[in-house]
């Protein structure tokens, strides 16, 4: 702990000192832009290496990085993915950061409707899913589903699937689905139009959220410099502000 | 001069075949292959090549009579409906399809349509709702610039010989632009084959219900699964590859123009 803020204040006194700065290509979850582009600004400040954050789906991140073999950080939404590109020898080291848990959203409208996971079977509510393949939340979705015994009746209830969270979310919050299952801090953005309900904890375990510094990275230092400002206490406040639960 | 031209020429044909030589070399053809044949690539050419087809009946019965009309009259308004109707050109289309979501979902027409017994949003329809937003304009603007080719003068001989506007329309004018109609009609078809960002939001990426080649590309990209994603590429590049082909026939084709000549004398 202490390496770290003693890091990140040898960082910020040596600052100007430091050039030219590096240019560092993260690639992280589409659902953890918000408190990542805080997050990456503050960075840019302190240390004055510019950061090229780009967003999207793990998977689609994971296919991006196997087929160019280039960028400097990897930030997915489950370390499944990390795990996957470990095997392939492009993972130098990881730090985890915060829980990435899954809720039901409930459009508001919909509050009295269900009140919680067995309701989600009832006929006629409309559900919309994350791809089983192509989402890190819709394989969990399977898993819940697999593990509860109302599998068949809450899937006839899906009227859509989608690829991204985002998408799901407003989805959700619009009201053309009753309701979906997506990570905390998704539904945490749409707080206005969404409820949150608990998923009983038997039915999966958190995912987690952690930086890797990839071994295409060009400037190790400086990666492992971003990794650590990443992962630190401070980042991790700001990750929870966004409504992302510390890890247990 | 011209010689050193030839330079960014080459430079281009590389550029587009090095794209297309990595799309190919990426996986064997047999892993290509058994993609290709695999349940869900063949569901979603099915419902690519329905869909568009749809799309396309309803760009043209609508944009053609449109096109028409601009590239003759003048009326009030026109200014604004001609730029109102090249916005869709240069519209992003996730934004063209999170407007469709909002018309027609619940609080607007969705509502009232689902009484009709009309269901929009993530169905196939929608995907051709999408695809409709998207690929009519480029109808419009090329089957309008076909119009405004034909001369005028041919319109009013034929009215001196009694024929009647309609007839005029459909036995002039249509046969004399028809060149330029094609090239609409295949081009706009192609972008509805292509469409992906609108139909994404408005018709989901249900697999076996929704997802279009693009979208399961797109699906199949998140996946890892690239020998499923190149398998769905590889079928929209032949389409393309074919669509293009038949307009560089009909561009062979310009001295057939038999009616022209034929209206002539």
């Amino acid at each position: 702990m202490k390496r770290i803020l003693f890091a990140i204040m040898a960082l910020t006194a040596l600052a100007p000192l430091q050039a030219p700065c590096a240019e560092l290509h993260l690639f992280a979850g589409a659902g953890l832009r918000h408190p990542v582009d805080r997050l990456v600004e503050e960075f840019q400040k302190k240390a004055g290496h510019k950061v090229v954050s780009d967003y999207d789906g793990s998977g689609r991140l994971l296919a991006k990085i196997s087929a160019s073999g280039s960028g400097d950080l990897f930030m997915p939404g489950s370390l499944f993915y990390i795990e996957k590109l470990m095997k392939e020898g492009k993972i130098a080291s990881f730090k985890p950061i915060v829980a990435h848990t899954p809720v039901i959203a409930v459009n508001r409208k919909k509050a009295d409707l269900i009140k919680g996971f067995s309701d989600l079977a009832k006929p006629g509510i409309r559900l919309a899913f994350g791809d089983p393949k192509a989402m890190a939340l819709g394989k969990t979705t399977v898993t819940i589903l697999d593990r509860s015994s109302l599998k068949e009746k809450i899937m006839s209830n899906a009227v859509v699937y989608g690829a991204t969270v985002k998408q799901l979310a407003i989805y959700a919050a619009q009201g053309e689905a009753d309701a979906t299952i997506i990570g905390r801090a998704d539904a945490f953005q749409f707080k206005d139009k969404l409820i949150m309900l608990p998923i009983p904890k038997e039915y999966f375990e958190d995912e987690t959220v952690a930086v890797a510094v990839l071994t295409s990275t060009r400037n190790p230092a400086e990666a492992e410099l971003l990794q650590n400002f990443l992962s630190s206490p401070e980042a991790i406040e700001t990750f929870k502000s966004f409504g992302f639960l510390p890890l247990e | 001069m011209r010689r050193f031209f030839y330079i960014p020429l080459f430079l281009m044909v590389l550029f587009i075949l090095g794209v297309i030589i990595a799309l190919f070399f990426r996986s064997s053809p047999v892993e290509i292959l058994k993609a290709l044949s695999s349940r869900e690539t063949m569901y979603a050419l099915r419902l690519s090549v329905l869909t568009s087809i749809a799309a396309l009946l309803v760009s043209a019965s609508v944009g053609i009579p449109t096109a028409y009309l601009l590239a003759r009259e003048s009326f009030p308004g026109k200014a604004i409906m001609e730029l109102l109707l090249e916005i869709p050109l240069v519209m992003t289309p996730l934004i063209a399809g999170l407007g469709l979501l909002l018309l027609f979902g619940r609080e607007w027409l969705g509502d009232s349509l689902e009484r009709m017994g009309i269901t929009v949003l993530f169905t196939p329809l929608g995907a051709v709702i999408a695809q409709i937003f998207i690929a009519s304009p480029i109808l419009v603007k090329s089957a309008r610039a076909a119009f405004e080719a034909v001369d005028s003068r041919y319109e009013q001989a034929a009215a001196t010989i009694g024929l009647s506007p309609f007839r005029t329309f459909c036995l002039v004018t249509v046969p004399m632009a028809k060149r330029g109609l094609l090239s609409g009609i295949i081009i706009s078809w192609a972008r509805a084959m292509g469409e992906f960002g609108a139909t994404l939001m408005v018709a989901g990426a249900t697999r076996f219900k929704t997802a279009t080649l693009p979208i399961s590309v797109f699906l199949n990209i998140g996946t890892g699964e690239l020998e499923s994603a190149l398998a769905c590429a590889w079928v929209l590049l032949l389409a393309g590859f074919l669509m293009l082909f038949a307009l560089r026939m009909m561009g062979e084709d310009r001295t057939h123009d038999s009616l022209a000549q034929g209206v002539r004398l």
